[in-house]
C-alpha cells in the first residue's frame, strides 16, 4: 500500500512536469498579451499592472468577434459537409473491396499528399472564375475537399470493424445496400464521428492558407487572418497578437473539451483496428 | 452539458442521415452540383444587390501592405472617412497579410483590388495591372526625389506617391555620443568601420543591427553597400548591370566588406535569427548605435522608447573619390487597377489625397518627406537632419533598378548565407550571378 | 445461394459506389484540376504574376537535378518528416503507457498534452519563438538566471532543423498520445493477467503484448505524422523562415520562397512535383511496409 501510495505521487509529479512543457508556451505568450511593446521585461514576468489594451486592440483593430463568427459559420457548415459525404463515402470503399475501390482508395490518401502550395495559385485562378472568392460557399467547399480524407479514411477504418454479418442477415432479409447503409451502418457511426468533428474542425478553424487567398473583403477575415493582421513587414504587435491567438483558441478548446470524452472512444474504432 | 453534444453529434448525425436517403435514389452525384448551383444564383443575388446599391453607393478596395494598427493605417482610414463625407463615395481600407504572395496570386488570377500601396514596385513589378496615372493634375507637382523613381521607361506614372522614402542610415544620437563620433564626419565606409570600432570598444551597444530572422534585414545591407561600390565614378558596373551583366568582382567587394565587418564582430548577437522589431526596439533603447533602414525605421523605434534620441546620416562611399549618399523610394504610394469598374472614383480619391492638407497628414505620420512638393510634412525627431542633408545627391533603391524583379530574395538569402558560414563569399557571388542570369530578360 | 443472385450482389455492389460520387467531383473541381494546372505551370518560365509566359519543355525539371539548395531542402524535409514521426511515436507511446492508469492529474495531463494540438501551427510557431529568440528570449532568461551565457538557439542551421523538428513533436504529439490511448484500450486486461501468471515483468509484457496489439494504432499514428512531418511549412515559416541562409529550408518554404520571392512559379512548380512524388513514395512505401503485416491502408 505505501509503495502504492509513493508510485502514485511519483507519477503525479511526472505529469505535472509533462503538462510544463506542454503549457510554456501558453504562459509566455500570456505574459507577452498583457504587457505593453514598451514593457521589455523578461518574458517569464507578469506585469505588475494589469495591460488590456492589446485585448482591446484584438477586438477592435482586428474585429476578433467578428472574425470568430465567421470562422463558426466555415467550419460548422464545412464540418457538416465533411461528415456526411465523408460517411457516405466511406461506405462502398469500406464494404466493396474491389480493385477500384482500392485505387480509390489511395487516390484519397494522395489527396491528403498533395503540398497545398503547389495548388494554390491555379486553384485561386479557378475560384475566381466562378466568382467564389471572398464568399462562403466557396472557402468552405475548398477546405471541405481538403478535409474529406481525413474523414473518409477515418470512416472506411471505422466501418470494416462492424461485422460484416450484420449486413448479410439485412441483406437476407431483403435489404438494399442503401437501407443496410441507412439502416444499420449509419446509427453506429456517432463515436467515430466525435472523433471526425474534433480532427477536421481544428484543422478548419486554423486553416490559414486557403483564407488568405480566397478572403479578400475584411468583412469576411477569419480568425487566422485576424492574428496575422499585426504582422507587417515593417512592423509587428506581437503582444495583440497574442492576445489576439488566445482569444481565437477559446471556442475551439471548449469544443474539444466537451467533445473529448467520445474523441477516444471514437479513436478507439477508427484509427486502429 | 451532455445534452450539447449529444445535440451536436445528433445533428450531424440526422445530416448524414438525410443524405443517405437522398443517397439511396441515383442522382447523389446531382446533390453537390446542385448545391454548387443553387449556391452560385444566391452570389449572384448578392452581386447584384451590390449593383443596386452602387447606384446609391461607390465603394472601392484599398489594399495596403501595413498591419492594421500601424499608424498610417489608421490615418489612411480617417482620411477615406473624411473622403467619403465628402463625396459619398465608400473607401475601405484593406489591411492584407502576408502582402506580396497575396497581391501575386491575384494578379495571376487577375482579379485584384480596386487600388493597392506598390511599396517599391510600382514600374517593375505591378505596372502591367495599373492605370497610368501621368495626365492627372498632382503628377505636375512630383517630388523630385521620388519623380524618376516612379517613372518608367515610356514615362508613364502608375501612383501617386503618398510621401518619399528617405534612407540613409539612422542611428541613435546618445550612444554615438558616448563613444565619441562624430558623425558627419564619417564620408566613406572605412571611416564607417572605424566608427563601428569605437562603438564595440566603448560602448555596450552593438554597432550595427539586423533582424536575420526577417532576412530582408539582411538584403538592406548588401542594399546599402551594394550602390557604394557598384555605382562608383571610377567604374562602369552600373552601365553592365543594366546591360545584363553581373559584375562578380564588384559583387565579391560587396559580400567581403560585409563580412570582415561581421566577422569584426560589429553586429548585434542575434544578427541571424532576430527580427526588424528587435532591430527597431535595438535602435530605440540604445542597444544598437546604427540601423540601415529608411526612415520608417524611427517611428517604429519610437514606439518601443517614446524618449529615443535618433537622427540619420547619408551613406559612406566606398571609394575615397566619391561621395556620401542618400537612397529614396516609394513608401506609402497608392495605384488603380486598369480594370476596375470604378476608375472614377479610384481617381477622385487619389485628388482628394492629393490635397496639400490630407497629403501632409498621412506623410507626417510616417514621418517622411510628403511626395508632392505642394505638401508640407512634419518630420518630427527628424527636422533638423532633413534640412542638413538636403544637398546630399540621392540613388534610387539599388536592387529595384539594377537588378531584375526576383533578385531582391536571393540577395537577402545569400547574404544571410554568407555571414552564416553556409556559403563563402564566391559562392554567395556565384549564386547572385547565377539568379540575376535566370530573371534578366 | 443462385447465379442471378450472386451476380445481383455483385452489381449492386458496384451500384453503391455511386456513394462516393460526390466526394470524386469535389476532388475532381477542387484538387485534380488545380493539381494539373499546376503540373503545367511546371513547364513554362512563369513568374507567377505576369499574364505572359513561355513554354520551356523539361528544363526546369533538368535545373532541379543540380540544384543543391533543393539537395538540402530535401535533406532537412526527412529530417522533419522522418525525425518528427519518430520522436512523436516515441513521445506519444510514451504518454500513452503513462495516462493510460488512472491517478491524480492523469486526465488534466491528457487534455494539457493534446491543447497545442488545437492551436495553427503558425502560432504555436510563434510562441516557441518568443522562447528560441536570442534576446529576450525565454530561454535565454534562464540560462541568464542560471548564471550561463545565452545561446543564439536559431542561428546554425543544423541545430535550427533539429529545434524545428522537436517543436513540431511537441505539438502533435497529443494525436499520436490519442491514437494510442485508444489503442491501448483496446487491448483485453487477461493478456496482462496471463502474461503475469507466467511471471513476465512489465518491460517483457510490454514488448510481448502491448507492442504488437497496438501494431494497427502504429500504422495509423505513423502515416498521418509523417503525411504531416513531410509537408511541414508553419512552423518554419515563425521560426526560422528558412534561415540562416537556405539552411533551414523545407521543400514546401523552398516551393514557396522560389514561386512568391525569387518569382520563378515554373520552377517551384517543378519543385512541389517532386516533392509530392516523395511525400507518395515515402508514405506508400511505409504502407507497404506495414502491408506486409496484414493491414489495410
Amino acid at each position: 500500500m505505501k509503495t502504492f501510495l509513493k508510485n502514485n505521487w511519483l507519477k503525479t509529479i511526472i505529469a505535472g512536469v509533462i503538462c510544463l512543457i506542454h503549457i510554456v508556451p501558453f504562459y509566455i505568450s500570456i505574459t507577452v498579451a498583457l504587457k505593453a511593446k514598451t514593457d521589455l521585461s523578461s518574458r517569464w514576468i507578469l506585469p505588475k499592472e494589469l495591460y488590456l489594451e492589446n485585448f482591446i486592440k484584438a477586438i477592435e483593430r482586428a474585429e476578433i468577434f467578428s472574425a470568430m463568427k465567421n470562422s463558426l459559420i466555415i467550419t460548422i457548415t464545412a464540418v457538416l459537409i465533411i461528415t456526411i459525404l465523408g460517411a457516405m463515402a466511406a461506405y462502398p470503399l469500406a464494404r466493396n473491396r474491389s480493385g477500384l475501390n482500392k485505387t480509390m482508395l489511395n487516390v484519397i490518401l494522395a489527396v491528403m499528399m498533395i503540398p497545398p502550395l503547389s495548388i494554390l495559385v491555379p486553384l485561386l485562378t479557378f475560384v475566381t472564375r466562378i466568382g467564389g472568392v471572398s464568399t462562403f460557399w466557396g472557402i468552405i467547399l475548398v477546405v471541405a475537399t481538403y478535409q474529406l480524407p481525413l474523414s473518409i479514411f477515418l470512416y472506411t477504418n471505422f466501418i470494416r470493424t462492424i461485422p460484416m454479418d450484420l449486413d448479410n442477415a439485412a441483406s437476407i432479409d431483403g435489404c438494399s445496400s442503401f437501407s443496410i447503409y441507412y439502416k444499420i451502418i449509419l446509427p453506429l457511426l456517432k463515436p467515430v464521428t466525435a472523433t471526425v468533428i474534433i480532427l477536421v474542425g481544428v484543422n478548419i478553424w486554423n486553416d490559414y492558407q486557403f483564407s488568405l487567398y480566397l478572403l479578400q473583403d475584411p468583412d469576411m477575415k477569419v480568425v487566422t487572418l485576424a492574428v496575422a493582421n499585426f504582422f507587417a513587414q515593417s512592423s509587428s504587435n506581437f503582444g495583440a497578437a497574442s492576445a489576439t491567438a488566445l482569444m481565437a483558441i477559446c471556442p475551439i478548446t471548449v469544443m474539444y473539451l466537451f467533445l473529448q470524452q467520445y474523441f477516444v472512444k471514437g479513436m478507439v474504432d477508427s484509427a486502429i483496428k | 452539458m451532455k445534452g450539447f453534444i449529444k445535440k451536436i453529434v445528433t445533428c450531424c448525425l440526422i445530416s448524414i442521415l438525410a443524405t443517405g436517403i437522398i443517397g439511396c435514389s441515383s442522382d447523389t452525384a446531382d446533390t453537390t452540383q446542385n448545391q454548387g448551383e443553387k449556391e452560385s444564383p444566391q452570389t449572384k443575388e448578392k452581386d447584384s444587390s451590390k449593383d443596386s446599391k452602387k447606384d446609391k453607393k461607390v465603394s472601392i478596395d484599398v489594399a495596403v501592405n501595413f498591419g492594421i494598427d500601424d499608424q498610417i493605417t489608421i490615418g489612411l482610414e480617417e482620411v477615406a472617412k473624411g473622403f467619403e463625407e465628402e463625396t459619398d463615395i465608400e473607401a475601405n481600407i484593406i489591411s492584407l497579410p502576408d502582402y506580396e504572395p497575396v497581391m501575386k496570386a491575384k494578379m495571376a488570377a487577375n482579379e485584384l483590388p480596386d487600388m493597392w500601396s506598390t511599396h517599391g514596385w510600382s514600374v517593375l513589378r505591378y505596372s502591367e495591372y495599373l492605370t497610368p496615372l501621368e495626365d492627372q493634375e498632382w503628377a505636375k507637382v512630383l517630388h523630385p526625389a521620388i519623380e524618376p523613381v516612379i517613372t518608367d521607361e515610356a514615362g508613364h506614372i502608375y501612383v501617386l506617391p503618398i510621401d518619399v522614402d528617405v534612407a540613409g542610415i539612422a542611428y541613435n544620437k546618445d550612444v554615438v555620443e558616448q563613444a565619441g563620433i562624430d558623425v558627419d564626419s564619417i564620408t566613406t565606409w572605412d571611416d564607417f568601420q572605424k566608427a563601428c570600432a569605437s562603438i564595440k570598444e566603448n560602448t555596450d551597444a552593438a554597432p550595427i543591427s539586423l533582424g536575420g530572422k526577417d532576412n530582408w534585414t539582411v538584403g538592406n545591407f548588401l542594399d546599402w553597400v551594394g550602390p557604394a561600390v557598384m555605382l562608383t565614378t571610377t567604374q562602369d558596373y552600373d552601365q553592365q548591370l543594366l546591360d545584363g551583366n553581373f559584375n562578380s568582382e564588384g559583387w565579391n567587394e560587396v559580400n567581403a566588406l560585409f563580412e570582415n565587418m561581421y566577422d569584426a564582430g560589429y553586429f548585434n548577437a542575434d544578427a541571424l535569427t532576430g527580427t526588424y522589431s528587435d532591430v527597431a526596439r535595438m535602435l530605440g533603447t540604445g542597444e544598437t548605435a546604427f540601423g540601415l533602414y529608411g526612415n520608417y525605421i524611427i517611428s517604429e523605434a519610437l514606439s518601443y522608447n517614446p524618449d529615443a534620441n535618433l537622427g540619420f546620416m547619408p551613406v559612406p562611399a566606398y571609394y575615397s573619390e566619391d561621395t556620401p549618399f542618400l537612397i529614396s523610394g516609394e513608401r506609402t504610394t497608392l495605384g488603380i487597377w486598369k480594370d476596375t469598374e470604378n476608375k472614377e472614383a479610384c481617381l477622385e480619391f487619389l485628388s482628394y489625397i492629393a490635397r496639400p492638407e490630407v497629403m501632409s497628414k498621412l506623410a507626417t505620420i510616417s514621418g517622411v518627406p510628403a511626395g508632392l512638393t505642394t505638401a508640407e510634412s512634419d518630420t518630427g525627431i527628424l527636422k533638423e537632419d532633413y534640412a542638413k542633408h538636403q544637398e546630399v545627391p540621392s540613388v534610387p533603391y539599388f536592387d529595384r533598378v539594377y537588378l531584375p524583379s526576383g533578385m531582391w530574395d536571393t540577395m537577402c538569402a545569400t547574404g544571410s548565407a554568407l555571414i552564416a558560414d553556409e556559403m563563402t563569399i564566391e559562392e554567395a557571388t556565384a549564386k547572385m550571378k547565377e539568379d540575376f542570369d535566370k530573371l534578366y530578360n | 445461394m443462385s447465379e442471378s443472385r450472386k451476380t445481383n450482389i455483385i452489381n449492386e455492389k458496384n451500384m453503391i459506389n455511386i456513394m462516393y460520387l460526390p466526394a470524386l467531383i469535389l476532388f475532381c473541381i477542387f484538387v485534380f484540376y488545380p493539381f494539373v494546372s499546376g503540373i503545367r505551370i511546371s513547364f513554362t518560365n512563369w513568374n507567377g504574376f505576369s499574364q505572359n509566359f513561355e513554354y520551356i519543355g523539361w528544363l526546369n525539371y533538368k535545373n532541379l537535378l543540380h540544384d543543391e539548395i533543393l539537395q538540402l531542402a530535401l535533406k532537412n524535409t526527412l529530417i522533419y518528416g522522418i525525425g518528427s514521426t519518430i520522436l512523436q511515436q516515441m513521445l506519444g507511446l510514451f504518454y500513452a503507457v503513462f495516462l493510460d492508469k488512472k491517478f491524480i492529474g492523469s486526465k488534466t495531463t491528457r487534455t494539457v498534452v493534446y491543447l497545442p494540438v488545437l492551436i495553427a501551427a503558425v502560432i504555436m510557431g510563434y510562441m516557441w519563438y518568443f522562447i528560441f529568440q536570442y534576446n529576450s528570449g525565454a530561454l535565454n532568461d534562464v540560462l541568464r538566471v542560471l548564471g550561463l551565457e545565452s545561446v543564439d538557439w536559431l542561428a546554425k542551421g543544423n541545430q535550427a532543423v533539429w529545434i524545428i523538428t522537436l517543436v513540431n513533436t511537441i505539438q502533435y504529439t497529443g494525436v499520436s498520445m490519442v491514437i494510442y490511448l485508444a489503442g491501448l484500450q483496446n487491448i483485453p486486461k487477461m493478456y496482462y493477467e496471463a502474461a503475469q501468471i507466467d511471471g513476465a515483468g512489465p518491460i517483457s509484457q510490454f514488448f510481448k503484448i502491448t507492442l504488437p496489439l497496438l501494431y494497427p494504432a502504429i500504422v495509423t499514428s505513423v502515416t498521418l505524422n509523417l503525411i504531416g512531418g513531410l509537408k511541414l511549412f508553419d512552423v518554419i515559416k515563425a521560426l526560422t523562415n528558412g534561415g540562416p541562409g537556405y539552411s533551414s529550408h523545407s521543400i514546401s518554404t523552398l516551393v514557396d520562397h522560389t514561386y512568391f520571392k525569387t518569382q520563378a512559379a515554373g520552377y517551384s512548380s517543378a519543385m512541389g512535383v517532386i516533392l509530392f512524388l516523395i511525400i507518395m513514395g515515402v508514405a506508400l512505401l511505409t504502407i507497404k511496409i506495414f502491408d506486409k503485416n496484414e493491414v489495410d491502408m
